[in-house]
């Protein structure tokens, strides 16, 4: 064996060794990349079902329809379904809402179809949302649930844009009047704002019942979301009801 | 140089995101409910992101201070970003006016509109961050540096 292939072949198995090694360092960072990534899996699964556990969005435990002291109702209570609409008379979802549902949600509950409930309060602590919700006290007070919910329909109709200029009180007398309630006997209550404790009240139950948002829709007394805009929502909303 | 602008940029977007995720962890309604009013999921998977959303922030960002898996975390950390600059056009030009949420909070606010704009340029570059991190892949003082500590030379020495 001449030097040259002495040397050749030591080269060769230096080289073979070499590349074992490196197999075996490639399989490592493998295994290592392999054990970190589950690690890190692991983590996010578990915080992901803490955090599922902890979402309290659709624990909303209010009074059935019908049984709440801060709201106004149509149709029958003992139709099939039952609606309650949380809203705030300021939040423009529950203006879309509104529009998207209003007329449909008074025929179904004529047909004997759904019991519907609608509490308003003051969610979003404006002005316009704490004297509009406590003027439908007043009508609701003086004139009946009728002449109310017509309020109710016409204050929607008539919605002002959320970042203002709100109309005064003298405005929301008008509407009531024009709703059908007596001039004198909600005039002076609507300016004086009389309905605003109830309003506080009202605002506070919802709190209490865990609604967090407006609108908020319960179906036959569980959290309705079902739809990706408020136009969807209602259609799906209407749906279930036919 | 290279390697210590990524730090650098290991080191702002992963603090962003920790402090994102962390900001939303301790209210998970609030963060679904800043989900469901970009009005782009379906009604059915809008909670799973809300619940899931604060919790790979944070541990996308714990791994880019730590230069875990540098890449692969910039990787997912991109793809967020371009999410979230997808949805904040997306509503923009829907012409819906919210909260991005991004650092909790979130649903309607009047005034978003005008807020779009620097969101979009923000999220802009926490991307290009992310991806020139895709592109170094390794960074100096990273985790990375330490578990995958080559034994072997790259050219063979031969005793």
């Amino acid at each position: 064996m001449s030097k040259q292939s002495a040397r050749e072949t030591r080269a060769e198995r230096a080289a073979a060794a070499l590349e074992v090694q490196r197999r075996q360092e490639r399989r490592r960072a493998t295994l290592m990349i392999g054990g970190v990534v589950l690690v890190i899996l692991a983590i996010v699964v578990g915080g992901f079902l803490i955090n599922r556990a902890r979402d309290t969005s659709t624990d909303v435990a209010a009074p059935a329809a019908g049984s709440g002291d801060y709201g106004v109702a149509i149709g029958d209570k003992s139709a099939p379904h039952t609606v309650v609409i949380y809203e705030d008379f300021l939040c423009p979802y529950c203006g879309e809402l509104e529009k998207a549902t209003h007329s449909e949600l008074a025929t179904l509950a004529d047909e004997g179809k759904v019991y519907v409930e609608y509490r308003p309060f003051n969610l979003l602590q404006t002005d316009y949302s704490a004297n509009a919700a406590a003027a439908f006290k007043v009508v609701l007070d003086a004139s009946g649930p009728d002449v109310a919910k017509k309020f109710h329909d016409l204050l929607y109709e008539n919605q002002p844009e959320e970042a203002g200029p709100y109309p005064d009180t003298g405005w929301l007398v008008d509407k009531a009047v024009e709703a059908g309630a007596e001039e004198g006997q909600v005039s002076d209550d609507i300016t004086q704002g009389t309905g605003k404790a109830w309003v506080e009240d009202a605002s506070a139950a919802a709190s209490d019942a865990g609604v967090r948002g407006t609108p908020t829709i319960l179906l036959d007394g569980k959290v309705f979301q079902d739809g990706r805009t408020v136009d969807d929502l209602a259609n799906n909303l209407l749906a279930q009801l036919q | 140089m290279k390697e210590w602008f990524g730090v650098v940029a290991r080191l702002v977007t992963g603090v962003v995101w920790i402090v994102a995720g962390a900001i939303k962890l301790p209210d998970p309604a609030t963060s679904v409910q800043a989900v469901r009013a970009y009005q782009l999921l379906p009604s059915a998977i809008v909670p799973t992101v809300g619940q899931l959303l604060p919790i790979v922030e944070i541990v996308v960002g714990l791994t880019l201070v730590l230069g875990l898996l540098t890449r692969g975390a910039a990787v997912v950390s991109s793809v967020l970003y371009l999410a979230f600059i997808v949805g904040i056009i997306s509503v923009w030009a829907r012409g819906i006016t919210i909260d991005c949420g991004c650092f909790g909070g979130g649903g309607f606010d009047p005034d978003a509109a005008s807020q779009y704009p620097w969101e979009i340029a923000r999220d802009v570059g926490l991307l290009l961050l992310s991806l020139y991190l895709v592109w170094v892949g390794r960074t100096r003082l990273a985790v990375d540096n330490l578990i995958f500590r080559a034994t072997t030379t790259p050219a063979p020495e031969g005793r």
